[in-house]
């Protein structure tokens, strides 16, 4: 089975800080990382390929320093890595985005039996890029999954949605989308130290490559446009109290009965 | 513009009722930038026999709802879905199309967006009309919600966006409402690659948080499961129920279903007291509907305390069993 796993280097987002002045995030100082879900996938890609053979290949659209996600991919197992790296590519949508992903599937010898994404980013937290890539392919595709295993050339998948345990059956080729849930990730960043070491090399494709034009990429492709940046609102006008923990009490207990969450009481008792 | 057809639509997400309140929600928020934009607001439902939903988005203020009534419409499927969809997008040309964020939501939209070449925007927490443009401003959480992002799709149409649950209040049932139901014809759909074999209900209890009244939401700053489990006797007492925050979930104080925020649910209760939590904006996401929130942190510059109505800068460890002791004593 040769399986596909797209990875994102994206920033380490719970330590990221903001540059309140300009709204926009400091990245210096901050740690690159494969995006966590992405983890899980190729987790989950290599206990595939332990299953049912095949080979392993990474591809990743981003700056030039993506590679080091690769690399770490690259350590952790996978057999071959793709970096789709070109200046026509920056400010793309998910849906420029999954267009070049989905071009560059379509240059693999064979086509790949099994495409898989994490469910989400954790900076841009779409989710949208598995089922695009999915929609352009004219794949089949299920999101979330918890659970593979294959029955003959049939997947058979198990997946959380709105409170119902699915059970689901799709046919090869297809895309999934995994969910925190279907592996735990051993950990891949001691890889990263073998990473430096490894001797494999990164496939690079540019725009030209893929016979992708510039206006179909990056920002001039994308449907989407971000007008503005800003800090979440702040309520106004709410009281701080400061005091022993007695004090502390009554006013919440003050501010209870003042809703009418609690009865009034008598005073005295 | 056609007012009948109406240039706002909703995905009729019928699936579990009277708890996914995300499409009655949406038909009140569609109705505000119908509004604005002069037209009106259109549910389109699929299913097998949903007639009754359909009267039911009309009585919360639906004007048209476009209905395929299909047997073989009988599961949410994406590709079913996505295709039916998109011929009814190029026929009827709607202005904007918004779907709530729940699983399937977020499953087949991106599918569909991409299948007519427009843009979309994920998990909103606000939706308006520019006054100017007349764009639709969607706005939605960026950096794992560290700031919020204005997003606009200003060439294509329609205008896409998934909406966070339980950001919108829904509009009251009205029986006297009225609205164009309508039944295009239907073609039949060759079998979905797709084969959903079983869908098991996995509700485990029956934690509502959403329709909670009094929330008390704990997170990391509790310490431990015996300070977390406080909660449900302060929750008790109160007639609420117990939410919390990831790191809380994450080190095992309360199941997944407790879960506040971008990636939990969101309330609409009365009051909220959130109780050793920063105030990280994923979480605030899903408090923010409360009408009164009150926190403890003993950190006075927690960023939490910019959100509140009634900001305790205390020691919940201290704090905690003095509240309890004085409840019990009245109650
Ligand atoms: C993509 C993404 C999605 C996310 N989605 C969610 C989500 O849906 N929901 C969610 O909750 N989080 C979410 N998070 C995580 C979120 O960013 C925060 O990390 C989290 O909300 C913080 O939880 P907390 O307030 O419990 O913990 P902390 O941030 O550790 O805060 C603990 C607080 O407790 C206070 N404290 C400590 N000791 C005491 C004491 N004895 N008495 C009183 N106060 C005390 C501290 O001053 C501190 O303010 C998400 C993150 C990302 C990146
Ligand atoms: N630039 C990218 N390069 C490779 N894979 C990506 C890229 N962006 C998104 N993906 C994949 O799509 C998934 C969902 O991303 P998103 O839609 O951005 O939340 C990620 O978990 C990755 O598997």
């Amino acid at each position: 089975m040769n399986i596909v796993v797209f990875v994102k280097q994206v920033p380490d987002v719970p330590n990221i800080r903001i540059d309140e002045q300009r709204m926009t995030i400091i990245r210096e100082g901050v740690e690159s990382i494969i995006n966590p879900l992405d983890c899980v996938a190729l987790q989950a890609s290599l206990e595939l390929r332990e299953r049912e053979g095949g080979c392993i290949t990474v591809i990743s659209m981003g700056p030039p320093q993506s590679e080091e996600a690769l690399r770490e991919a690259l350590a952790a197992g996978a057999d071959q890595a793709i970096l789709l790296t070109d200046s026509a590519f920056a400010g793309a949508d998910t849906l420029a985005t999954s267009h070049v992903l989905a071009m560059a599937v379509s240059k693999l010898q064979p086509f790949p039996d099994l495409l898989l994404c994490g469910m989400q980013t954790i900076d841009s937290d779409t989710g949208h890029v598995g089922p695009q890539i999915a929609e352009e392919l004219d794949l089949p595709q299920v999101c979330g999954v918890n659970e593979i295993h294959m029955d003959g050339h049939l997947l058979v998948l198990k997946r959380l949605s709105e409170g119902f345990l699915d059970t689901i059956r799709v046919p090869l080729p297809a895309l999934l989308t995994v969910s925190k849930d279907l592996c735990p990730v051993k950990n891949l960043s001691l890889g990263a130290v073998e990473a430096a070491f490894s001797q494999k090399d990164i496939i690079r494709w540019a725009a030209h490559d893929l016979g992708l034009q510039p206006d179909e990429v990056g920002l001039k492709g994308s449907a989407t446009h971000v007008r503005k940046l800003r800090p979440p609102a702040d309520r106004t006008g709410g009281r701080i109290v400061t005091g022993s923990p007695q004090f502390i009490v009554d006013a919440l207990i003050h501010k209870l009965e003042s809703m009418s969450i609690l009865d009034e009481e008598d005073g005295n008792e | 513009m056609n007012k009948t057809f109406g240039g706002v639509w909703i995905f009729g997400d019928y699936r579990d009722y009277f708890q996914n309140r995300i499409t009655l929600q949406l038909i009140a928020k569609g109705r505000e930038l119908a509004e604005t934009l002069n037209t009106g607001t259109t549910v389109v439902l699929l299913g097998d026999q949903i007639h009754q939903y359909a009267m039911e988005y009309v009585a919360h203020g639906a004007d048209t709802v476009i209905v395929a009534d299909h047997q073989n419409l009988k599961e949410y499927e994406v590709e079913k879905y996505t295709t039916l969809l998109a011929q009814w997008v190029k026929s009827y040309q709607p202005e904007i199309f918004l779907a709530g964020a729940t699983s399937f939501g977020r499953e087949f939209f991106p599918r569909l967006a991409k299948r007519l070449r427009t843009g979309l925007s994920a998990d909103c927490v606000d939706l308006e009309v520019d006054p100017e443009s007349f764009l639709l401003v969607q706005t939605t959480p960026a950096f794992g919600g560290e700031l919020l992002a204005e997003v606009v799709t200003p060439d294509r149409r329609p205008q896409m966006a998934t909406v966070h649950p339980g950001v919108f209040r829904e509009l009251p049932h009205n029986a006297e409402s009225v609205g164009h139901i309508i039944y295009p014809e239907v073609d039949v759909f060759p079998e979905p690659r797709v084969k959903i074999v079983r869908s098991k209900p996995q509700r485990t209890g029956k934690v509502s948080l959403e329709d909670a009244s009094v929330v008390i939401a704990g997170g990391k700053g509790l310490g431990s499961k015996e300070q977390f489990e406080l909660l449900y006797e302060l929750a008790e007492l109160l007639e609420g129920e117990v939410g919390a925050t990831r790191p809380a979930v994450l080190s095992g104080w309360a199941g997944e279903d407790r879960l506040l925020g971008q990636t939990g649910k969101s309330v609409n209760a009365k009051l909220v007291i959130s109780i050793g939590t920063s105030g990280a904006l994923q979480y605030i996401t899903g408090i923010q509907g409360a009408e009164t929130v009150i926190a403890i942190n003993r950190n006075p510059d927690a960023p939490v305390f910019r959100i509140v109505d009634l900001g305790l800068v205390a020691d919940a460890a201290t704090v905690l069993p003095i509240l309890l002791e004085t409840l019990r004593r009245r109650l």
